[in-house]
């Protein structure tokens, strides 16, 4: 499993510097009414869930390439006193982590969890529906006004097509998630910026731009390639906090 | 509302009907172009449907795209009729259609463990947080929102962010071994009824509160059909030998939700379950067997 995660991410590290010229030239498919069609179930092939920057392996966490691509050296601009809380949180990461607590995941993590999702399309909206804890993430491509004050655990998503690029911007977030099981976090301020473009028949490449004043210095980046599951024609279920007090 | 609704992560009671009570007010009277009692209703809708044209979605299948409102009638309580019970639990009389007295055909060991569970409501897994297979999933306070992606119906519940992706094209069927908590839903267009056929219950669930429970063989078609622009006749057809002496049907409207600028919020419960403090000691507080001990198990 190690070596395969290991090699996985030797092919990510090419990929990633082949992404940008690929997604220029490849044309996606499209859906009836013409957008690019993201459709299909999808899931990474990284560590990207135990820990987003590059790590040593350690218990329960297989060693790995991180997916932060700016800063160039990988590393979250993290402010002095979120240094420190981001160390123990990691510390803390056995029985602290959300996902350990079956939580729901957040965003971004939830698009780089170890369980398929499924994205399916209509021409005023993108629904992308995971495994986990049967996460729902529904996202309006039409103007639909915000609710003010929405707190959440998943954010309140609006998304666009910016050429074959799907773009959702998300705020509304609580400050309860994780980005991994590392302990890497954010505040309630934080605003993603995810883009979804298929450089490939079997590849979305994601991009997110993760910006929280409160917590970094400065916006900062991940990217990974998304992979199509050719073996798979429907997503399950996984119901994490009823199988941990069935073995309880 | 809003707010408190999306930040709190609503706590769940354990009667899980409790709450909304205003919705439920809301929902006596007439169910769009029908009478609103379940039988009344259900005979109507059949006969609607007969003559109603429905709108169509640009690759031709009736189109049920929107936001849809649960008249259930009190089913989150209690699916048979009933009492009211103090002010929390109205009375109601039930969404069953067939058999004509309105109640579950039990056989009568299951009648027996029926009216057992009846007495330990905070065991109903859905008080902690499960998922609801169909047709419980129908039974809610919280929105409903129907999407038809092409090949599929999707349906986003609100109530626990359950979800169920329907495909409408063919699919082979799981291997009977995978028992879930969402079923596995296919379904078809029958003119313009959507068939829904639900298979791989891991029958866990409760129908409601008040103890109507099911098993591994609970089998559910469902039947969408649109009787007016405005109103969805739901109609669902439970069988199971091991349980019941024959098949029975339970009927509701869902009506569309048109409030402007409306879109449904996050349900977020497990995250938020704070209610273990209206459990007393032998209620099991901090612990119920909800998911320890399945209703089938006898």
């Amino acid at each position: 499993m190690k070596f395969l995660l290991m090699k996985t991410a030797a092919v990510v590290a090419v990929f990633l510097f082949a992404s940008d010229a690929r997604a220029q030239s490849y044309s996606p498919p499209r859906t009836p009414s013409g957008e690019p069609d993201l459709q299909g179930i999808w899931q990474v092939r990284n560590t990207a869930n135990w820990d987003i920057q590059h790590h040593a392996g350690s218990y329960k966490t297989p060693a790995g390439l991180g997916v932060v691509v700016d800063p160039a050296d990988g590393s979250i601009p993290y402010q002095p006193w979120a240094m420190e809380k981001k160390k123990q949180n990691f510390a803390d990461r056995a029985t602290a982590d959300p996902v350990e607590k079956c939580f729901l995941a957040g965003v971004p993590r939830t698009m780089y969890l170890p369980f398929p999702f499924q994205i399916l399309q209509t021409p005023e909206e993108v629904m992308i529906l995971s495994e986990y804890v049967h996460t729902v993430r529904w996202i309006p491509l039409k103007k639909l006004d915000r609710y003010p004050g929405y707190e959440s655990w998943m954010g309140d998503p609006r998304g666009h097509w910016e050429g074959n690029t799907l773009v959702v911007e998300s705020i509304g977030f609580n400050d309860q998630t994780w980005f991994d099981y590392a302990g890497n976090f954010h505040s309630g301020a934080l605003k993603t910026t995810e883009r979804f473009t298929r450089t490939a028949p079997d590849t979305i490449t994601y991009e997110v731009t993760i910006e929280d004043p409160e917590v970094f210095t400065r916006p900062w980046k991940m990217r990974m390639p998304l992979y199509l599951h050719k073996d798979m024609n429907q997503i399950l279920e996984y119901e994490c906090f009823i199988y941990a007090q069935e073995i309880r | 509302m809003l707010h408190l609704r999306a930040g709190n992560s609503i706590t769940i009671s354990f009667l899980v009907g409790f709450g909304m009570l205003s919705v439920y007010a809301q929902t006596r009277g007439a169910a769009g172009s029908c009478p609103f009692d379940s039988v009344e209703f259900h005979k109507c809708a059949l006969e609607r449907a007969k003559t109603f044209k429905p709108p169509r979605t640009a690759d031709g299948r009736p189109d049920f795209h929107g936001y849809w409102t649960s008249r259930h009638n009190g089913a989150v309580w209690d699916i048979e009729p009933r009492k009211g019970q103090g002010s929390l639990v109205p009375a109601t009389t039930g969404v069953i259609v067939d058999p004509p007295d309105r109640k579950i055909p039990y056989q009568p060991w299951a009648l027996v463990k029926r009216n057992e569970l009846r007495s330990r409501p905070f065991d109903d897994p859905k008080g902690h947080c499960a998922p609801s297979p169909p047709p419980r999933d129908s039974f809610t306070n919280y929105g409903l929102q129907i999407v038809q992606p092409i090949g599929y119906v999707v349906i986003l519940y609100e109530q626990m962010h359950d979800y169920r992706i329907i495909p409408t094209g063919g699919r082979a069927r799981l291997p009977e071994a995978i028992k879930l908590w969402h079923p596995e839903s296919v379904g078809h267009w029958e003119g313009n009824t959507l068939v829904v056929d639900n298979r791989n219950n891991n029958g866990k669930d409760w129908f409601e509160p008040s103890g109507n429970f099911q098993t591994e063989n609970t089998h559910v078609v469902e039947r969408y059909t649109m009787i007016d622009r405005d109103t969805i006749h739901f109609e669902a057809r439970i069988e199971d030998p091991t349980l019941y002496t024959k098949p029975w049907t339970i009927a509701l409207a869902f009506t569309r939700n048109k409030e402007s600028g409306y879109y449904q919020l996050e349900f977020a419960c497990y995250e938020g379950e704070r209610d273990m403090q209206h459990y007393t000691e032998e209620q099991g507080r901090g612990r119920s067997n909800a998911f320890t001990e399945p209703a089938q198990k006898q």
